[in-house]
């Protein structure tokens, strides 16, 4: 195990380091930088356009920004946002929070309606509950997600004459006042995302009963609940922590709507901004976070497998 | 100090024809309301968030539209079109036009605590209008030879050539009087995000991205009892949705709204007023000349004359806005060239068939046409300039820009055929001669290059008689709508909603939110 352990840091860490080169080179490949913003359509003054430069350090040739940047990184120091003066990481850091607290309430949502749905769905396979439940699937996986969170914004206003709090705040300084920001961007996403993994559980579901092992365990007379439970979700857990997985990363990586719509000041909104302005070491800082966090993801569910099912750890 | 005694401390041997400009003290932001409760607090609801709020190198109108309350210039840009004292009590010109001397307001505390003097002025303007320190706004003050401080409240402005905007340029957009030394310390400009050290009424308390930014009334602020206001707070919102949601359940107390046909979504709905405003902002039609096929003028004039200005505003904005000839709206009467004298204005499909005809498009001619991410007028615009232009010929593609990568082609000149929108302060100079002067006293982004329209800008701004003034700019606006490196399409009015609890909020043309100085709540 500490080998394998080893081996997968070692492959992740030149991961990360290929992406930062990636993502350095990619932001720079955009056209337009921080001084074409800074003056806008007023300066156009040569001189100013220098010192500007000098003030960023983009008189540099690209490889050494890189590798001052780089050096900075390892030390742990994400550097300075260009257009705020503040520190990257305490920036990143603080927009991940919420970008995470959004991640983990989603999923957390989605296991809970999702799962029981598939389950529901598979069982009753192709009889009235899964009809309903595969109606349900059809129409949230269809539906953007623009438009569902638009569609709970005003309903809730028009028919609750509600609407959520602008200002964010953590949930461990103002609980109430979070958990009404985050109810209707964890409902929008959530609803997706459930359908996403209902349509998952069930096909799992489906499969499993038709394997001998499940016709064994019913032939041999176990309580239905006892095949359900210990052999077949038992069963299908692997496929369902990876798809858990996977389906973190991609709501990780999919907030930017669900930030921009419901005002929350997450990473997509920050590095969505940060883009727009050229503020490069936050885009740099925030993307090597994201790549960061996905690599932890992979290697967390990596390491669950071999909990999970003894067969992955003789290999 | 006495004028005699200043003359004399300057060495000033000509006559002073120009007379001491008095002006009632507190007459900028508009009449004090008498007995206006104080305190309580006043949330805005805002699309646009600040990218910094360093009134120095930061250009962007969203900077420039909050930090007029933490900061103060030595003037203020009266929506009348005449420079107000600010910071100053008043000014004179000598009457050569090159020397303007300016009496400093006493008893002015910076947000540090420090007490304003005529050496904080000088630092400021010289740091500003010295190229090498980066900012935007540099251009606009290389009139300036050098600034001097005989005394504690006199500062002297010596000029290089006459500038008879120069009050209005010593405003409120770029630049403002800070404490002396300030920018020493390279950090100092990021320090801004964190603590404002302005003169104005307002003090910086929060700035967190995609959030909110917070200011508190400024205790030791110069003007008496005002603010009104003890906070006031502006929260970031990414969407028209949201804003117009948190408008409806009062979340906020007021929004400038960006697309004023929205205001329609909240008509009827109680507790909320909704007024306009007319605006120094306008959207235009830009044309570069180094174009292959702009290049022409003919075709420049054809395209002039294939627009119905009414038909794309309508498509646009509605019907809230005001087509326009040559110039903004809030300036038309002042300084604007009669409409009905404009030449090449449309519809007139024939004439400019004929124009293009002439250019050697008979068969008609293909465009590409840049619209702006983010600018939502600019795509119902867009597809009704299409349309126009298919009736004369000219097949029109449309190519949506992000705003990074279209200001990075207009600064190296390379714009192409594109809309844009952008405001003014309300000065011709301020708004003609940066765009349309030539290089390199002018950044002529069109590549318009145009001798006797840089003749008379650089006339108007030497020029100080109004009458005098506005013959000039008329000429200049004759030689524009005939060479066209401009279509000036229309301006859009100002929109605010409130709740009933905000008072007195009034919308300076320029879009920025100078208003909240002299807004109450009950």
């Amino acid at each position: 195990m500490a080998h394998y352990l080893i081996k997968r840091l070692g492959a992740a860490l030149m991961t990360a380091l290929l992406a930062s080169l990636l993502v350095f080179l990619l932001v720079r490949a955009v056209p337009g930088d921080i001084v074409a913003q800074m003056l806008g359509q007023a300066g156009d003054d040569a001189a100013a356009e220098r010192a500007l430069r000098r003030f960023f350090g983009l008189d540099q040739p690209v490889w050494q920004q890189y590798l001052s940047w780089l050096g900075a990184v390892l030390q742990g120091d994400l550097g300075t946002s260009w257009t705020r003066g503040t520190p990257v990481t305490d920036m990143v850091l603080k927009a991940f929070g919420v970008t995470l607290q959004l991640g983990l309430f989603t999923l957390a949502f989605a296991t809970l309606l999702g799962v029981p749905l598939g389950m529901l769905a598979g069982i009753y396979e192709g009889r009235w509950p899964d009809t309903l439940v595969q109606a349900f699937n059809l129409l949230a996986l269809s539906a953007p997600v623009f438009w569902v969170g638009l569609m709970t914004l005003i309903g809730a206003s028009l028919l609750f004459f509600w609407s959520p709090p602008l200002v964010y705040r953590p949930f461990a300084a103002a609980p109430t006042q979070n958990l009404q920001i985050m109810l209707l961007p964890v409902l929008s996403l959530g609803l997706l995302q459930a359908a996403a993994y209902s349509q998952f559980v069930r096909q799992a579901v489906v499969s499993a009963l038709h394997q001998d092992y499940v016709r064994t365990a019913i032939a041999k007379g176990l309580r239905t609940r006892v095949v359900f439970f210990k052999h077949i979700l038992r069963n299908i857990l692997i496929p369902l922590v990876t798809f858990m997985g996977l389906i973190l990363i991609q709501i990780l990586g999919g907030v930017v709507i669900i930030e921009s719509l419901f005002s929350l000041p997450g990473l997509g909104r920050l590095l969505l901004t940060a883009i727009q302005t050229r503020d490069f070491p936050v885009v740099q800082g925030g993307l090597l976070l994201i790549v960061g966090v996905a690599m932890a993801i992979n290697l967390l569910v990596d390491v669950l497998y071999h909990v999970i099912d003894p067969r992955t750890r003789a290999s | 100090m006495g004028k005699g005694r200043r003359n004399a401390a300057l060495g000033m041997a000509a006559g002073w024809v120009v007379a001491w400009l008095a002006w009632a003290p507190a007459s900028a932001y508009g009449p004090p309301v008498d007995g206006a409760p104080l305190g309580g607090n006043l949330t805005i609801g805002s699309l646009v968030e600040p990218p910094a709020l360093d009134p120095f190198h930061q250009a962007a109108d969203a900077r420039i539209a909050v930090s007029l309350l933490m900061y103060q210039g030595l003037m203020y840009e009266d929506p009348s079109g005449a420079a107000q004292p600010l910071l100053a009590t008043g000014y004179e010109v000598s009457d050569d036009g090159l020397t303007y001397i300016f009496t400093v307001r006493e008893g002015v505390t910076f947000h540090t605590g420090a007490a304003m003097t005529a050496a904080d002025v000088k630092y400021s303007y010289d740091y500003i209008r010295n190229p090498d320190n980066g900012s935007p706004g540099a251009r606009d003050f290389n009139a300036i030879d050098a600034i001097e401080t005989p005394d504690a409240t006199t500062v002297v402005f010596r000029l290089n050539r006459p500038n008879a905007a120069l009050p209005m340029t010593l405003t409120n957009k770029y630049g403002a009087v800070v404490p002396a030394g300030y920018f020493d310390d390279d950090a100092a400009r990021n320090r801004m995000n964190v603590e404002s050290v302005g003169t104005g009424p307002f003090k910086l308390v929060s700035f967190q991205p995609n959030s909110l930014l917070g200011l508190a009334r400024f205790e030791d602020y110069w003007e008496d009892g005002a603010p009104y206001l003890d906070e006031v707070t502006f929260l970031f919102m990414p969407n028209a949705a949201s804003l117009l949601v948190a408008l409806r359940n009062q979340r906020i107390d007021l929004a400038v709204l960006g697309r004023p046909q929205d205001s329609e979504q909240l008509a009827g709905v109680p507790g909320l007023e909704i007024t306009r405003f007319p605006s120094l902002n306008h959207k235009t039609l830009d044309l570069d000349a180094n174009h292959p096929v702009l290049s022409d003028v003919r075709v420049r004039q054809a395209i002039s004359l294939a627009i119905d200005k009414d038909e794309l505003m309508r498509a646009a904005i509605g019907d809230y806005g005001t087509t326009i000839g040559t110039i903004v709206a809030g300036m038309q009467d002042a300084w604007g060239l009669p409409l009905d004298q404009v030449p090449f204005q449309g519809p007139d499909i024939a004439a400019a068939k004929a124009l293009l005809a002439e250019a050697g498009y008979a068969d008609g001619v293909d465009l590409e046409l840049a619209t702006i991410i983010g600018y939502d007028w600019m795509d119902p615009a867009g597809a009704t300039l299409a349309q126009q232009l298919s009736e004369v010929g000219i097949t029109l593609g449309i190519n949506k820009v992000e705003l990074g990568v279209w200001i990075s082609n207009f600064r190296s000149r390379q714009m192409g055929f594109t809309f844009n929108d952008w405001g003014t302060s309300p000065d011709p100079h301020l708004l003609f001669y940066r765009h349309y002067h030539k290089q390199p006293s002018g950044a002529d982004f069109r590549n318009w290059n145009n001798d006797d329209a840089s003749a008379l800008l650089a006339q108007g701004q030497a020029t100080a008689d109004f009458a005098e003034r506005q013959r000039i700019y008329k000429a200049f606006q004759e030689i524009f709508a005939t060479s066209v490196p401009t279509v000036m399409l229309f301006s859009p009015d100002w929109v605010v909603v409130t709740t009933e609890r905000v008072k007195n909020y009034v919308q300076h043309p320029t879009g920025w939110y100078f208003g909240l100085i002299r807004a109450y709540v009950e």
